[in-house]
């Protein structure tokens, strides 16, 4: 064990002295960051005030459109025939974001064209369409029905159906809780890949500078394996801890200097912003939502940080080791450096289809292909971090144990299994690799 | 004298291929043992057995009269022959790593690396990397790290190759001072002259069996031709003429000035006494020696049939 130590300390010193470790400690969460930064500036970016004119030669909407003001839109109607071209390049048109066109047939065809300038937000398309839509209607009741307006509109409700989960009325887990755990679980693999890339490629080094025969008189090669794997697990960990550092501490410091105003809790809270905007219908406080405030809602307030820490922590760990031994093994068994290349592929492979896992999770959490996924060694990482944040059944919390342990038993049986090609193959240089000596490899003890 | 290394019986196959074929040797204790045979014969193989790098897949290896463990790896330094250093590491850095995982404790350590960077003069090189050293830098301190942790046993796998001419009579020097001390010393080499030189006794595997052991001179002894060698000064027709029939000259070389060198057999009963008697009055000698095979001859002269009766 004390050799084992060392092996790991050497590595760990070796991995964290390194230029790309110390750039990617830096960049990485700063990249993260900027991309939240993105999402918040552009959720923001739909506030602002669009001038739509409305090209209704035949004065149709009789220079009207909405009873009240929109602080969003403001109309201006033109009753002459526009040219799109004309829009487009004339002097005076500039000023206006769109042009919002319309002719006699929308009342058969229903359909209406609107051409912008820039193309709108999906919130701010909702609101144009809901606008032109209910002016359609205070039209065609007038033309088609003998009902006043006022009788119309209460004829005339929209309903929102909110789609909730027995075992979570309250919504706290839902479409964008899953993706949290997404996020988790692809942070899970990013991390072991990135990581199990570089135990394959020290491991290779070891072979190719011959150092290896060195060491090996001195520790087994399980001992050397072993260290390895350790030594580079505490470097991605500490690389992990300084990413959620910086990430923590960078959410802080946007949440307090760069955004106080659209984090305040008022514009956050779904409901609120429902009731407040009594002339907006429910789709388009669904998108609004949606695009923005959720998400800043999700990042602030909805991820469990401290329920789950610990569950990552387990499964990082596990799916580390896991996937750790593999690319060791291959690491041991490449004839030479670039040999090992086409055996990464299939691993990328598995590493793809862990997302897809996820992805696919989050679409049908109760799928049975999802329980089979859920257990899978190869793909549990991901699934359950996705799982884990859409939530479990009451009840049903013993199946992430049950995964844990069947991927703590499946990384003890791949360590074995990658021991003994690290065992065989480690002193094999400037060979072929051959799937035939992978399989003799693996039966010798 | 005691054994310090006991191997029996050892044999090991890779796939179908057989490395060591029922391989037998001792190492006594104090002494420097040669392994020599061609390429592939099988001495790496059993080197790594040696150094458990390997396991036999028959036979076994005893070491101070014990069943070899993990814990005598202790005493044994190994200089493979396909030897490394971390590149990016200090050159003190990676000796004390090597060291420790050798089982030296910090302080102990550090004290061997003090002495044995100031003996080999690299002691301004301690802080730089690996990556920056020279060839015949790095090679000195792969020796380092292999005798840092004083072993009772060395075994050093072509230790002369690719080191250059001044680093392999300082590591000749070194072994020699370390026989001297009582340390045992095993080393597999191409370089026939070395094993001459600093060798006791040696091993000759081919073709994953041992073919001969013994002594140095033993094994020169063992392929003598009976060819005597003279340096004279004088006249080459007398010197033939004095040879009469017992005696046939097999090679001559002339030194210039009168001065020839020549190789002869015994013909019939005639000895290098009769050969001597008759010359002296002719010729001036001198210096007349018996002709011993040089261990390359040896080498070549046990290799070659091992080859061709394979063939």
């Amino acid at each position: 064990m004390k050799k084992t130590w060392m092996i790991a300390m050497r590595e760990f010193k070796e991995r964290i002295s390194a230029r790309s470790f110390i750039l990617f400690s830096v960049l990485g969460p700063l990249l993260v960051l900027g991309l939240v930064y993105m999402l918040f500036a552009l959720g923001g970016q739909t506030k602002q005030h669009w001038k739509v004119l409305v090209a209704d030669h035949q004065g149709l909407f009789d220079s009207k459109i909405m009873a009240g003001e929109d602080a969003a839109i403001t109309y201006y109607f033109a009753n002459g025939i526009i040219e799109l071209d004309e829009f487009k390049d004339g002097k005076k048109y500039q000023e206006y974001d769109a042009m919002l066109e319309v002719n006699g047939k929308v009342l058969t065809n229903k359909t209406g064209f609107l051409f912008y300038r820039n193309k709108p937000s999906m919130r701010m398309q909702t609101r144009i369409q809901y606008q032109y839509e209910r002016r359609l209607e205070e039209i065609l009741v007038v033309q088609l029905t003998e009902m006043s307006l006022k009788k119309f509109r209460s004829v005339k409700q929209p309903i929102g159906v909110t789609f909730s989960d027995v075992n979570d009325p309250e919504g706290q887990a839902n479409d964008m809780t899953g993706w949290a755990g997404f996020f988790f679980g692809a942070l899970i693999f990013l991390f072991i890949f990135l990581f199990g890339m570089t135990i394959l490629r020290s491991v290779s080094r070891e072979k190719s500078n011959r150092i290896v025969e060195v060491l090996l008189a001195s520790v087994t090669p399980n001992q050397l394996m072993l260290g390895k794997i350790i030594g580079i697990g505490f470097a991605a960990f500490l690389q992990f801890v300084i990413w959620i550092a910086v990430i923590g501490l960078g959410l802080y410091l946007m949440r307090e200097h760069l955004f106080p105003d659209v984090l305040d809790a008022a514009n956050m809270n779904v409901k609120q912003l429902i009731l407040d905007a009594n002339d907006v219908s429910y789709q388009e406080k669904y998108f609004a939502a949606r695009e923005y405030n959720e998400f800043v809602n999700l990042v602030y307030d909805r991820i469990q940080f401290a329920n789950t820490i610990g569950f990552f922590f387990l499964f990082f760990v596990a799916g580390y080791f896991f996937y750790g031994a593999i690319f060791a093994a291959i690491g041991a068994t490449m004839g030479s450096e670039s040999d090992g290349q086409q055996f990464v592929i299939p691993i990328v492979i598995l590493l793809c289809l862990s997302l897809y896992a996820g992805y696919f999770t989050m679409n049908s959490p109760d799928s049975g292909m999802s329980t089979l996924l859920h257990y899978l060694p190869f793909t549990s990482p991901v699934v359950v971090m996705v799982k884990l944040y859409q939530g479990y059944e009451p009840g049903h919390m013993y199946e992430i144990y049950l995964s844990l342990i069947i991927l703590i038993l499946s990384a003890f049986g791949v360590m074995a299994i990658a021991s003994r090609l690290y065992r065989n193959g480690i002193l094999q240089f400037g060979h072929r690799v051959r799937l035939k000596h992978i399989f003799k490899w693996m039966k010798r003890s | 004298m005691d054994t310090i290394l006991d191997i029996r019986n050892i044999s090991k196959s890779f796939f179908r291929k057989m490395a060591l074929d029922n391989v037998s040797l001792t190492v006594q204790k104090g002494e420097i043992l040669g392994i020599m045979g061609p390429n592939g014969a099988g001495k790496t193989t059993m080197i790594r057995i040696i150094n458990r790098i390997v396991a036999a897949d028959s036979g076994s290896v005893r070491f101070d009269g014990d069943i070899m463990t993990d814990r005598d790896l202790f005493h044994i330094g190994y200089l493979p022959e396909e030897r490394g250093l971390y590149r990016s590491m200090t050159v003190e850095k990676h000796a004390l790593f090597l060291a420790r995982l050798r089982g030296l404790s910090k302080v102990d350590a550090q004290t061997k690396i003090n002495y044995w960077f100031d003996r080999f003069e690299i002691d301004p090189w301690r802080k730089k990397r690996i990556e920056e050293l020279s060839k015949g830098m790095a090679q000195k301190v792969q020796f380092i790290c292999t005798v840092l942790h004083e072993p009772k046993l060395l075994i050093l796998d072509e230790p002369f190759s690719g080191f250059d001419p001044v680093n392999v009579e300082l590591i000749k020097q070194e072994l020699i001072e370390m026989k001297a001390k009582g340390k045992t010393i095993m080393l597999s080499t191409h370089n026939m002259k070395s094993v001459e030189e600093i060798c006791d006794r040696a091993v000759l595997i081919s073709d994953s069996r041992k073919i001969a052991e013994g002594s140095v001179s033993e094994l020169r002894d063992a392929q003598k031709t009976g060819h005597y060698s003279i340096r004279f000064k004088g006249n080459m027709i007398s010197f033939v003429n004095a040879l009469w029939t017992g005696f046939e000259l097999v090679d001559k070389r002339t030194l210039g000035d009168d001065r020839y060198e020549v190789v002869l057999a015994m013909r019939g009963e005639s000895t290098f006494d009769d050969l001597l008697s008759v010359l002296i009055g002719q010729v001036k000698i001198e210096a007349a020696w018996e002709s011993l095979p040089s261990m390359q001859d040896v080498f070549i002269e046990l290799v070659q049939p091992a080859n061709t009766s394979k063939a």
